[in-house]
């Protein structure tokens, strides 16, 4: 037999039962889209994750004080030392050559008030490359003022919910507000950012560092975010960081360096596997969807035993008449397979034309697993019944009886 | 037809193509295991996640500095104008219901014995602790709770303590921790890991002196115990009450253990809802295969139809046969795959002792009914079909 022929046969057999092609082909398409889709929408949250992070500023390093010595463990993450990071070790950091931008960060809570309205919120203290490390961009005003980062000045910078809560719809720069016992001026207004890794960046003011230390009374930094040279220069600038921040505490190795990188790392693979586990439990549809493909062929050669056996006296091989079998299950997986892909792909872009906060994304390997697992499956699940076809006994075949 | 030839038709129809009714049922068997186990690691999981989180006690309330709730770190654990003091947590004792009070203040410092040292998370707290986290001592003694606690006393975990001392008894030794001088009076059980964080690897001190070694004056929560046959919200607004006064504004978050596993559970349910949910695909493809055997089979047996007609059985009995034929290969597959799932579910949970399983019998329920709703729905079109077959037109086919 030529392979079309098998084809013809195979195609023509399936389209003569409608009804029992059909339901089968639904049940492949079914566990396929749902293989595509779920790992869409695992890529989908990664793809998002990974965008947040990266959009917490380019080559950047973040210096904690304090260090756990447990491996594996957690950053010591609320960073209380005997020893403070000073504004100091973060202004000896533009030292190494590595080093671009050095934005230190004290943190605090405080009342931020504006005549009789009064509201709690994070206070940022740090410099004005913070605007530049962060890659936040204004929205009004403009952001702290370069200048001598150990001196003092009442200007603030404020994001959008405060802004709203303290002064509604008028413009808040150029207006005063009292920050704990301290008078500033909103000289800038954030743009929104929204909320990236829990710190929430609308409803906060940012200070010149000297002044949150003051106001805290506390000359301790919370983290320094450091701006690296390059990428490439990521390692050896955390490097750097150690040795200089070794160097001005005596010799003592107290701070934790985060590289972006590392970071970027640790989410892609936790997502990855979450993705990976997701399409997984999909593809156990697909298995059902095997064993109907099985049980559908085997209806099918018993059906046609008496065919079988003509085409064997006329001088068909075992090797025809499994060929036969085999293309009418790869048919089903394959078709279904294709139509499952295709109706994944339609939702997607159906989900992302009319959901705009989160987009849907399909990982390159997910059709191609699904189509994967389902031919696989079509293979494993047809290959009994073409057997049971292929070893019938032309003359019992013939003569009708099983 | 009486009920009892129901079922023996419909038993023996499901008897006369076993290798079929075999693979159909093996379809539903594998979505309603798939769903078993699932939910039984989700459920795991769920109580594995609320022990940890319970092995500090129930009935606790937390008071933290701030008055921003996040999950993530509020600013105001790291600095605030109005700090949450010790004296504020020495007034919260007095609050009728409180049976305990522990103040605290966490960091991080070099940990210092003989010629070794470590870097590790401190932890400035009160004598509470024992009574407050349901930490005890392994050997000597915790902070006492005489003199205001201030004394220079330092009790080690258990992984401090071997990587420091060894197999050496640390009590009675003095460390330094972040360049002070402290003195070992004892070593707390292992705890093993929370949220990444070896609470083994850590070191108690007096909270005053936490402050003192930190520099800052507000602590960072203060835990309280209160009487477990009291009322959490009415406690809570005592404490609130209270500390209103003392401060002269809510300046302080309050979060009860109640409200937080409530939380907690209801994000686990989800989950674990979710994942039920994913392997009910599975069982939504068993269900086609159900539907096209059973429309095979509606084809296949025309004759006999039509010979039961002609006998006498009216439409409503033949869709009834053909419906029970369908329930019936749906529950066979139902109890396989309890079968199968539960015992995926044990082999899990001997084999891998890290991922603990629990049968999640809601979820088992809702996956058993499902498989027999969806058996159900699966056969009425061909049992429709089936019943209205003409008898005369049906009889002639054979």
């Amino acid at each position: 037999m030529r392979l079309d022929d098998t084809i013809a046969s195979a195609a023509r057999t399936l389209t003569t039962h409608v009804t029992r092609s059909a339901l089968t082909l639904l049940a492949v398409a079914l566990g396929s889209a749902a293989v595509v889709l779920l790992s869409s929408l695992g890529e989908g949250a990664r793809q998002t994750v990974l965008d947040e992070l990266t959009a917490l500023g380019t080559h950047l390093l973040i210096v904690l004080p304090g260090r756990n010595e447990t491996a594996g463990g957690a950053p010591p993450l609320l960073g209380e030392t005997p020893r403070d990071l000073t504004l100091e070790d973060a202004l000896a950091l533009l030292r190494s050559a590595r080093v671009e931008r050095v934005a230190p960060v004290s943190i605090g809570e405080a009342p931020v008030s504006a005549g009789s309205l009064e509201r709690e919120v994070t206070i940022l203290g740090t410099t004005a490359d913070f605007l530049t490390v962060r890659q936040l961009k204004m929205a009004a005003g403009r952001f702290l003022p370069p200048g001598d980062p150990e001196r003092p000045a009442p200007f603030a910078v404020i994001g959008q919910t405060l802004a709203k809560e303290l002064f509604g719809t008028a413009n808040p720069v150029g207006q005063r507000v009292r920050i704990g016992d301290r008078r500033f001026r909103v000289i800038g207004l954030l743009e929104a950012a929204g909320v990236s890794l829990g710190s929430n960046l609308a409803d906060l003011a940012v200070i010149p560092v000297a002044s949150a230390q003051a106001l805290f009374d506390n000359p301790a930094l919370f983290r320094i975010l450091v701006q690296a040279r390059g990428r490439a220069a990521l390692e050896a600038a955390a490097d750097d960081i150690r040795a200089i921040i070794r160097e001005r505490h005596e010799g003592e190795d107290d701070v934790t360096v985060i590289t972006q990188d590392a970071l970027l790392g640790t989410f892609d693979r936790i997502l990855g596997a979450l993705t990976l586990a997701v399409a997984g439990i999909a593809a156990i549809s697909l298995a059902v969807a095997g064993v109907l493909i099985m049980n559908v062929m085997l209806v099918s050669v018993s059906q046609r035993t008496a065919e079988v056996g003509l085409l064997k006296a006329l001088g068909a091989r075992q090797r025809d008449i499994m060929g036969l079998f085999l293309t009418e299950a790869l048919l089903l997986a394959g078709v279904g397979t294709l139509a499952g892909i295709a109706l994944a792909y339609l939702t997607v872009a159906l989900f992302n034309a009319n959901v705009a906060a989160f987009q849907l994304s399909v990982p390159d390997w997910a059709p191609l697993a699904a189509a994967a697992v389902s031919v696989g499956a079509g293979l494993v699940f047809g290959l009994l019944p073409a057997l049971r076809a292929a070893r019938l006994d032309p003359v019992v075949a013939l003569s009708g009886r099983r | 037809m009486r009920p009892g030839d129901f079922a023996s038709y419909t038993l023996t129809a499901v008897r006369a193509q076993r290798g079929r009714s075999l693979l159909t049922v093996t379809g539903i068997a594998i979505g309603v295991a798939a769903v078993v186990l699932l939910t039984a690691i989700g459920e795991g999981i769920h109580r594995f996640v609320l022990a940890e989180f319970t092995q500090f006690g129930t009935n606790l309330i937390a008071v933290a500095p701030g008055k921003t709730s996040t999950m993530g770190l509020s600013g105001a654990m790291i600095a605030n104008v109005r700090p949450l003091s010790v004296a504020d947590a020495r007034a919260l004792e007095r609050v009728p219901d409180v049976q305990g009070v522990v103040a605290v203040v966490q960091g991080n410092a070099a940990v210092e014995a003989g010629g070794s040292s470590r870097r590790t998370m401190v932890f400035g707290a009160g004598p509470g602790v024992p009574e407050i986290w349901s930490m005890r001592p392994a050997i000597g003694r915790f902070l006492p709770a005489d003199t205001g606690g201030a004394r220079p006393f330092a009790v080690l975990g258990a992984k401090l303590r071997d990587e420091l001392f060894g197999a050496a008894s640390p009590l009675g030794q003095r460390v330094r921790i972040g360049g002070e001088a402290f003195r070992v009076i004892g070593v707390m059980e292992h705890k093993g890991q929370m949220l990444g964080f070896d609470l083994d690897d850590t070191v108690f001190i007096p909270v005053q002196r936490a402050l003192a070694m930190f520099d800052r004056d507000s602590l960072m929560e203060i835990d309280i115990l209160y009487d477990r046959a009291a009322d959490s919200s009415a406690v809570a607004e005592r404490v609130r009450e209270l500390l209103v006064r003392r401060h002269g504004s809510e300046d302080f978050t309050i979060t009860t253990q109640d409200q937080m596993l409530e939380v907690m559970g209801s994000v686990l349910d989800v989950l674990t809802a979710v994942v039920a949910a994913l392997g009910g695909i599975s069982l939504l493809v068993g269900g086609i295969g159900i539907l096209t055997i059973m429309t095979i089979a509606v084809a296949e047996r025309r004759a006999e139809i039509g010979l039961l007609r002609a006998l006498g059985a009216g439409r409503d009995q033949v869709l009834i046969l053909f419906l029970l034929e369908a329930v019936l290969l749906a529950l066979l597959g139902g109890a396989a795959g309890l079968g199968i799932g539960a015992g995926g579910a044990w082999l899990i949970g001997t084999l891998v002792p890290a991922l603990p399983t629990r049968m999640a019998w809601d979820f088992v329920l809702i996956a058993e009914v499902t498989a027999a709703l969806i058996g159900l729905a699966a056969g009425v079109l061909p049992a429709l079909r089936a019943a209205a077959l003409d008898p005369v037109a049906a009889l002639h086919d054979e």
